[in-house]
């Protein structure tokens, strides 16, 4: 069944620019709905480098890229968005009205006044486990939704990054018995998780690849090679974290005009070539543009002002400071 | 800041770095693999695949071989011989499929040489 959400602002890509733009709607009275390809938020921070620290936060002198992405998450959350997770933007038409209207590959329609891109580097897409696509959903996932979900399971994680050592690490306490598997010496996760995972009672077992899924209608067994040969393992779930590639996407058939193959030129306004869309953070091009996260933050405060007055002419660009008046109440300050 | 595939590389094109990079910008020459910098995202991924260890970023790439941070980008923004334009931002590895050519400095160059 689709669904369809009436909003002023569409902010496609839930990065550091994208959580932000959504605060800064929520902060302008604007409603808001964000989509975004992956199942959760903080883009490029949360699927490749959450562990990272990140010293260039203004204000923050060192955050990990998760307690960033949770702190702007919940700065967001104060205006309570329509969050559109696991659902990748299509198409986009727009009425000769000015209403827009953005469907998603699940089949929801977002009908609102303008569209904010945050696209960062694209649409990510997890990369498949070569040995069993066709197990996808019959106990072959890319996410972990629920670590419950699991309880009592063997479960086999594949990867070497901070994805699969943080599932491998957080199913231990539910799972019967967790394996991770990696086709490498070395692991690419940071090295407090390698050292946590190494003194766990998950097993380990490097230079070796899943190789092949058996079962009747879900996972029973997976074949799992490595330098001492091929051995059959129960599983009822294989967690495949191998990374993801990201690519542009649907949105190269929006009309919007491209340069170096994945950025969308924009103006002083963060307006690109489409009239009602708007652009902000690593995916936007223009003469000295840096690509930082404390840029995206202050083109997502640009972008989202200048898309206020396109939706409510009246209104003045300038927001207010958010210290004048608190229109909800206002969290702790840490 | 992107990555730069140095040396190592020449004569073993292992090609494990190019199964990690999320942004497919690892391209494939005749003798060695050269990562477009234009393209690169700066994350790392490509680093720890490489079993001869001929990745790192441009600004930590050894002084004598400083050579590759610019002949990587040469393979993209000069024409390769036999090709009548740069390949420039090339859309992905996996759109142009192997080169099958190298930048002069490469094509030139002699192990045990920097």
């Amino acid at each position: 069944m689709s669904m369809s959400v009436a909003c002023d602002l569409l902010i496609v890509g839930a990065g550091p620019a994208g959580l932000y733009a959504a605060y800064y709607a929520g902060f302008r009275g604007l409603t808001t709905a964000v989509v975004d390809s992956l199942p959760e938020v903080g883009g490029q921070v949360t699927a490749m480098y959450p562990e990272k620290p990140i010293y260039d936060v203004a204000g923050f002198p060192a955050i990990k890229g998760r307690d960033l992405v949770a702190g702007l998450a919940a700065q967001a959350e104060r205006f309570a968005p329509t969050c559109l997770l696991g659902e990748r933007a299509e198409s986009l038409t727009r009425d000769t009205d000015g209403v827009v209207t953005v469907t998603t590959h699940a089949g929801t329609e977002i009908r609102c006044r303008a569209v904010l891109i945050s696209g960062g580097i694209g649409t990510f897409t997890p990369r498949p486990l070569p040995a069993g696509e066709e197990w996808l959903g019959r106990g072959l996932s890319y996410f972990v939704p629920s670590l419950e979900a699991h309880a009592g399971h063997d479960v086999v994680v594949v990867g070497g990054g901070d994805s699969a050592c943080d599932w491998a690490l957080s199913l231990e306490p539910f799972a019967r018995s967790v394996t991770l598997v990696h086709r490498r010496a070395a692991f690419r996760a940071h090295e407090h998780s390698v050292a946590q995972l190494r003194s766990s009672t998950v097993e380990i077992i490097t230079d070796a690849e899943v190789t092949g899924i058996q079962g009747d209608r879900h996972v029973e067994f997976v074949d799992v090679t490595g330098p001492a040969g091929t051995a059959r393992r129960p599983a009822r779930a294989v967690i495949a974290a191998l990374g993801f590639t990201a690519n542009l996407g649907p949105i190269r058939q929006w009309g919007l005009e491209v340069t170096a193959n994945r950025y969308l030129p924009v103006d002083t306004t963060m307006a690109t070539n489409v009239p009602g869309v708007f652009a902000a953070g690593d995916i936007t091009d223009y003469r000295g543009k840096v690509r930082l996260i404390s840029v995206g933050f202050g083109e997502a405060a640009t972008a989202v002002n200048n898309a206020a007055i396109l939706i409510r002419p009246h209104e003045p660009l300038f927001p207010g400071h958010s210290s004048d008046a608190a229109p909800l109440p206002a969290p702790a300050l840490v | 800041m992107p990555y730069v595939i140095a040396a190592a590389c020449i004569d073993v094109m292992d090609r494990s770095c190019m199964e990690e990079c999320p942004v497919d910008c690892i391209y494939e020459g005749e003798r060695k693999l050269y990562i477009n910098p234009v393209e690169c995202i700066d994350c790392g991924a490509c680093e720890p695949a490489c079993p001869v260890s001929a990745i790192s970023q441009d600004r930590r790439v050894p002084a004598e071989l400083r050579e590759f941070v610019d002949d990587n980008a040469r393979f993209f923004t000069q024409s390769l011989p036999g090709r009548d334009a740069p390949l420039g931002p090339a859309g992905g590895a996996n759109v142009v499929g192997p080169l099958g050519v190298d930048t002069e400095f490469i094509a030139d160059y002699q192990p045990g040489t920097a």
